[in-house]
């Protein structure tokens, strides 16, 4: 691997129960993803999978120990700072999509750009690429409760990737796909570390998903264990 | 701009809790507002000159009610230093088989003697807004106050029997929101033979040749000269004159706010009323609409956004959403209150007045609160991790 570009160092979270009893979700995580890798993390419900990207993305604070993204400790900056890194630097794919009911699939994907300070033309260009790329230009203009669930995974993908961020992090994002549509995501996905180089973190369930993956890791009872050795794709 | 920005999508519930707290707050304003109106014009009117009437009571009606005023005394009024003006007048009940008799929605038959200018300082002249004022060769002609035309779908030209005798409609007054709303203005000589007709006593007096014509005044208004302390000028008509009632302005004024106190209060809790109802109805709708998106604050985070950036995009929809029901809340009661007035003013009445400022007091209480309460939910919001928010609004 070469110089790592994501650096978890001993990530902590613990979350506040029934009755205030606290629940710890994952203790001392440590990780290092490389430029142009693809890891995949696996683990039963309610291991803590999603908190672990939550963290990683700078969604949620962590409780202790430290995140770095080259050369930055992102996890002690401040709000602003941590939004620019989020905008600029990390791509998010969830499994329920989130895209904004009220704005078309152009406009959902353009979105991405007008936080990081770009011009609108120029990204609007660009989604527009994004969006031919992944077959779902015709639906520019069609808001998300017009659109499948695969069409919309696809919308969100172009979103997750339009500012060409050097990390991009996918939250089973096949989750609500059928085969032939989480096929040409997790392709994408496999496409975005070889063609930019970008380091790709997916949380899954899939076995086939595991398969593309370059290293995949298991999450069991808040601790990371290397899981069984792949071969890349 | 798209319409599609003008108004965001999403936000048509918001906008019609916004519009429905904005009508009530407005319906009942425009209430207030016309009690107010009514009340300032008759403290304005009382202000403005020294009503005179004859010693003693019942002879006529209205601000002039007293006794008869003879001629001579309105020479001798005239006389007093500090005196501009005086003008007999003879006021009568339109209808004596009612009781309206000193009630807000009473008619009243006005004599002038139109060869005297109005001494009234607030109201040198009645303004006309159809036709012409009264002139001093006019009989059997009438200017009628707004009110009183509407009541009767009367337009100048029109005829009305007043007293029992045809009069030819001449103008229709502006609407003045108080007292002259209600009046049918006449020459004087024809209000006292108006008066002849109906009071058998009267004619008996006058008969015997005790009075003359001129004689026949129910009262009389009396200008000031500039610099006269009117309430000092008042006391001195009372004590230069003898046999008269003089209405002191000051004294009047107070007496007129004192015994509509009750109205005062009344409005002062219509206002607060609406401004609690349509203040409350509106910061909940947009608190509300805010909270509903926590969900787009935390995607919106995720991608970047700032607190800043969110504050400033809520703002903005905060002000058009704001905007666009407090428009939809004006028109909606401006609507509501012109099909009740239209129906209500058959009977001489009007409930509500949407006057310019209350209309620019809505728009502007609508936006301010819409704002406040949005960047008051987009402050709570950010306040969440964007996973939380995410979670929140899932």
């Amino acid at each position: 691997m070469t110089r790592p570009l994501l650096r978890a160092v001993g990530l902590t979270k613990t979350f506040v129960g029934p009755g205030g009893a606290p629940v710890p979700v994952l203790r001392d995580i440590h990780l290092e993803v490389g430029s142009a890798e693809f890891v995949a993390v696996t683990g039963s419900s309610g291991s803590g999978k999603t908190t672990l990207l939550n963290l990683l993305g700078l969604l949620e604070p962590v409780d202790a120990g430290e995140i770095w993204l080259g050369e930055e400790r992102v996890s002690h900056l401040g709000r602003r700072a941590q939004a620019r890194v989020r905008g600029a630097s990390i791509g998010y794919v969830f499994q329920s999509f989130l895209l904004l009911s009220g704005l078309t699939a152009l406009d959902n994907v353009v979105l991405a750009a007008r936080y990081v300070g770009r011009d609108r033309a120029a990204a609007q260009k660009e989604a527009l690429n994004l969006l031919e790329r992944m077959g779902v230009a015709h639906r520019r203009d069609h808001y998300p409760a017009q659109l499948s669930g695969g069409e919309q995974q696809r919308v969100a993908y172009c979103r997750a990737v339009l500012n060409r961020p050097p990390l991009v992090l996918a939250d089973e994002p096949t989750g609500n796909l059928d085969d032939e549509h989480a096929r040409v995501i997790l392709a994408e996905l496999r496409a975005s570390t070889e063609e930019r180089g970008a380091a790709v973190v997916l949380v899954t369930h899939r076995p086939e998903t595991q398969v593309l993956a370059d290293r995949v890791l298991r999450l069991h009872a808040g601790r990371l264990d290397p899981g069984p050795a792949v071969s890349p794709a | 701009m798209r319409l599609r920005e003008l108004l965001p999508r999403g936000y048509s519930f918001t906008v019609v809790g916004i519009a429905v707290g904005v009508a009530g707050l407005v319906s009942l304003g425009a209430m207030a507002e016309r009690i107010t109106r009514f009340i300032e014009g008759g403290d304005r009117f009382v202000l403005g000159q020294i009503s005179v009437a004859g010693e003693g009571m019942g002879m006529g009606t209205g601000f002039t009610a007293g006794g008869l005023l003879s001629a001579a005394k309105i020479g001798d009024i005239a006389a007093v230093p500090g005196v501009s003006g005086v003008q007999a007048q003879v006021m009568l009940p339109l209808s004596t088989s009612t009781s309206h008799f000193l009630t807000l929605t009473q008619e009243l038959i006005m004599g002038m003697d139109v060869s005297v200018p109005i001494p009234n300082r607030h109201y040198r002249e009645l303004p006309v807004a159809e036709g012409r004022p009264l002139r001093q060769e006019d009989r059997h002609a009438t200017v009628l106050g707004a009110d009183f035309a509407a009541s009767r779908h009367l337009t100048a030209g029109s005829s009305v029997v007043l007293g029992g005798q045809d009069f030819s409609v001449v103008g229709i007054l502006d609407k003045t929101f108080t007292a002259p709303d209600r009046f049918a203005l006449v020459a004087i000589e024809d209000a006292r033979d108006l008066w002849l007709r109906r009071d058998p006593l009267l004619v008996q007096v006058f008969g015997a040749g005790t009075l003359r014509r001129g004689d026949l005044n129910t009262g009389a208004a009396v200008g000031w000269r500039d610099g006269e302390d009117p309430d000092a000028l008042a006391r001195r008509i009372q004590a230069t004159v003898s046999g008269l009632n003089v209405t002191i302005p000051g004294e009047l004024s107070r007496l007129l706010r004192q015994s509509t106190a009750f109205f005062s209060a009344l409005l002062l809790g219509i206002g607060a009323l609406g401004l609690l109802i349509g203040g409350l109805s509106l910061a909940n709708t947009v608190t509300a609409a805010v909270f509903e998106r926590i969900r787009d604050f935390g995607i919106k985070r995720a991608l970047g956004a700032t607190d800043l950036d969110l504050l400033g995009e809520v703002l903005g929809e905060g002000l058009r959403v704001s905007l666009w029901g407090g428009a939809a809340g004006v028109l909606l009661a401006w609507s509501i209150g012109t099909a009740v007035d239209a129906r209500v003013l058959r009977d001489g009445a009007q409930i509500f007045l949407f006057s310019r400022r209350l209309l620019v007091f809505a728009l502007v209480f609508s936006l301010a609160l819409g704002t406040l309460a949005a960047a008051y939910a987009t402050l709570r919001i950010a306040r969440l991790s964007p996973a939380e928010a995410i979670r929140r609004g899932s």
